[in-house]
């Protein structure tokens, strides 16, 4: 049975990668707790994310060809199995409501002030809805050319703000107590690089899956130096002022002011955040849906799209009452909350694989168990 | 028939979607805007309370103004509208001119906003607060303290522009031609705000004469964010050499024999500010290099030859030397650090700063300041001699 006949190829995925990453991460900054250091507590932390992409790799590439929800069931067996792929189930589906919510919640403070925020999320819903239902294939493509936008707009925009910067606001490297620093660089591996675990429902589609290390670890570092350069740029032209502020990156473009001519670009960061946050919350949805429909064995999980959404929806809204109570989530509790599932499980199950030598040891079992599995 | 009837229901939705996409849930039209282009906040008769004036455009005598001025002899009716209104708060009182006004006033175009002196001495954080929280108003605005009302520099006489407000925000944006005012957006105004150290500094500006014309007089300092003084204008350049802000201007020197003056242009400079520990005190070093023209003289020697040349320049550097040691003199006696020496050691002394970041206050008014300064004069314009027999 296959519930998804879509294939992506390794170069595609990158692409879909750096989008994810960049999600809502070039809005609400990564790293701030560490002041003028975010940039390099996003560096450091892009190092902690890349040790735990390796993890994910490697328990990827033991599994050719499965996702998640399925080798959750060969490696803890298929009740304790189903619980932790449940846990994993709810994490990616309230990673895509946050998402939501950060980008419902950017709209309604800064363009839209008088539109329910209930607006922006149906209908951002609705179009990842329809994305989802045609699979991971197009969500793939589509980040094709929304990719490229997004990377052209960061690098324009740097240029456009070059002569507001002023390099000194940067100084003096590593001003703040070690121990902040290292929980600014944490936050940063939990958000934005961790949340690749998701891909982990993805990479099974790679039509050569022997180039997923090379072509995710490319995207993580392409995605966390663009966001290293979109740090750089905001310290350098905001300075100390940088803190107070909810989403910098916004506040930065609209002191750009050519010749009186080059002005109010503050729309770019909107679309920037509108096209990767489409990305991102497809793939967490995707996840949640396909994740969902494998372990229940449906057939199809289209009949999943639409329900899930409602859910999606529904939570995004509810959760939160106000954006202090988001940014106090997000770089709080966040960090920790994610821990289990973007580190927690991943190593469990593979070290638990290699200690039981699976998948080898099922090949050698012969092939019945492993049809059984498959044609449940 | 089922195809037809799918085809048509979607057709209808997609038509619905069109009808709805192109507009905002909130819309505001052109008509229904009062375009604020400045504010001024005074300090209102009542304790506690603010009075609030924004100047909104009124786009239909703009033209008006602009065709009859010559042609009916008229007196024109003025293009711009001050509303004033006195309230607790700065949202609250915008808010309270729709009581007076029938639009509901629109921001984004805003260009200044003045504070009045007694409003500064009083600290102006609290009424920034609106202006950098609102998502209406830009952080390109200018920042002014006004000599007197602050309203009154909204209703000054202008020549060129027909709207005080943006006026004003021009004469802001011309003032590299002397570099004798400070020009300084919210941004840069936040950004010395939220310094340990560094002193906010505003554009100081006062309406004089019958005509009542505004003009730029230097620069209002602020001590944390209450007004501590006023630098004039040589002063206002002395501070601008150290920050890097001098543009242009024109320097005027003595020439060497003592008879006479000659103008020299500035054409560009820049300054370096370097703290040192020597016999473990601090040092602030401040190098300020200089280029420029000779623009004009009005001497009786030959300044053709090098030797009088370099006597120019010379006398060049010991006048931008003066400029920055009165602005020195002034800031050392107010304690305000409007050169950012503070900052400036935290970034080369990390360590050391953590121990005199809460002392700074004691360590300002004494500190050591070494002032050098490099100046060039380059060219001499399309004559070499004045045009006089020789």
């Amino acid at each position: 049975m296959k519930l998804e006949g879509g294939k992506i190829s390794s170069s595609h995925l990158t692409f879909l990668i750096v989008g994810f990453i960049l999600g809502s991460s070039l809005i609400l900054s990564p790293g701030m707790a560490a002041k003028h250091d975010a940039w390099l507590a996003v560096l450091v932390g892009l190092g902690e994310g890349l040790v735990f992409t390796l993890i994910y790799l490697t328990l990827a590439m033991r599994f050719p060809g499965k996702t998640l929800v399925q080798y959750n069931d060969i490696i803890f067996g298929p009740y304790l199995g189903k619980v932790i792929s449940l846990g994993y189930l709810w994490f990616f589906f309230h990673l895509g409501s946050l998402v939501l919510r950060n980008f419902g919640d950017f709209l309604t403070s800064m363009i839209y002030p008088e539109t329910p925020i209930a607006v922006f999320i149906i209908l951002t819903t609705l179009v990842c809805a329809s994305a989802v239902r045609n699979g991971i294939e197009v969500i793939t493509r589509c980040s094709l050319i929304l990719v490229v936008f997004t990377v052209f707009s960061v690098l324009g925009t740097i240029i456009l703000l070059a002569q507001d910067m002023k390099f000194t606001n940067l100084l003096p490297v590593l001003d703040l107590p070690l121990k902040e620093f290292i929980k600014a660089s944490h936050s940063a591996a939990t958000f934005p690089f961790g949340e690749t675990v998701v891909f982990l429902m993805v990479i099974a589609f790679l039509d050569n899956v022997k180039q997923a290390k090379i072509s995710t670890l490319t995207a993580l570092i392409v995605a966390g130096l663009l966001l290293v350069l979109s740090l750089l740029r905001n310290t350098a032209v905001l300075g100390v002022t940088e803190g107070i502020h909810v989403y910098p990156s916004y506040q930065v473009i609209r002191l750009i002011k050519i010749a009186k001519i080059l002005t109010r670009l503050e729309i770019i960061v909107a679309v920037n955040l509108l096209t990767m946050g489409f990305l991102k919350i497809s793939v967490c949805y995707y996840a949640t849906v396909l994740g969902l429909a494998q372990l229940l064995n449906l057939r199809s999980y289209l009949p999943l799209v639409f329900p899930v959404g409602v859910l999606m929806v529904s939570l995004s809204i509810l959760q939160f009452d106000s954006v202090i109570e988001n940014i106090f989530f997000a770089f709080e509790i966040y960090p920790y909350y994610s821990l289990p599932f973007e580190v927690g499980f991943p190593l469990l199950s593979l070290i638990i694989a290699i200690i039981r030598g699976i998948p080898k040891q099922e090949e050698e079992k012969g092939n019945r168990k492993q049809d059984s599995v498959d044609n449940i | 028939m089922m195809k037809v009837g799918r085809f048509f229901i979607k057709l209808l939705i997609l038509l619905m979607v069109l009808l709805s996409i192109a507009g905002c849930w909130n819309r505001r039209e052109l008509d229904n805007l009062a375009i604020v282009s400045g504010l001024a906040i005074d300090k209102a008769e009542e304790s506690e309370k603010i009075q609030l004036t924004a100047q909104i455009l009124k786009p239909g005598n703009l033209s008006i103004a602009a065709a009859g001025g010559a042609g009916d002899g008229g007196r024109a009716e003025r293009p711009y509208w001050n509303l004033t209104e006195t309230g607790n708060t700065v949202f609250e009182t915008i808010r309270a001119l729709t009581h007076k006004s029938n639009r509901r006033l629109f921001l984004p175009h805003n260009e200044i906003v003045i504070f009045s002196e007694d409003i500064a001495k009083e600290g102006i954080q609290k009424y920034m607060d609106f202006i950098i929280r609102d998502h209406e108003l830009r952080r390109l605005i200018y920042v002014l303290v006004s000599k007197g009302k602050a309203s009154e520099i909204l209703e000054s006489k202008t020549e060129l522009e027909q709207i005080p407000a943006i006026s004003i925000s021009q004469l802001i944006e011309v003032r590299d031609a002397t570099s004798e005012s400070s020009a300084v957006n919210l941004q840069e105004f936040m950004n010395r705000l939220m310094s340990k150290t560094t002193a906010p500094i505003a554009s100081l500006i006062e309406v004089v004469g019958k005509e009542k014309t505004a003009l730029l007089m230097g620069t209002a300092v602020f001590k944390k964010d209450k007004l501590a003084g006023f630098l004039g204008r040589e002063e206002t350049r002395g501070l601008q050499w150290v920050i890097g802000e001098v543009k242009s201007g024109i320097i005027v020197v003595d020439c060497p024999n003592g008879k006479g003056k000659a103008s020299l242009e500035i054409i560009r400079a820049n300054s370096k500010i370097t703290p040192e520990i020597k016999d473990d005190t601090l040092h602030i070093k401040v190098e300020i290099n200089e280029e420029g023209n000779l623009g004009e003289e009005m001497c009786s020697v030959d300044l053709s030859k090098p030797e009088v040349w370099m006597s120019i320049e010379r006398r060049k550097a010991v006048v931008i030397r003066k400029e920055v040691m009165a602005a020195l003199k002034k800031a050392q006696e107010w304690n305000t650090d409007i050169f950012g020496f503070g900052d400036a050691v935290h970034r080369k002394y990390p360590k050391l700063w953590k121990y005199i970041e809460s002392q700074w206050d004691d360590f300002f008014p004494s500190l050591e300041v070494t002032v050098i300064v490099k100046a060039k004069l380059r060219r001499s314009g399309m004559i070499t001699k004045p045009a006089k027999p020789e």
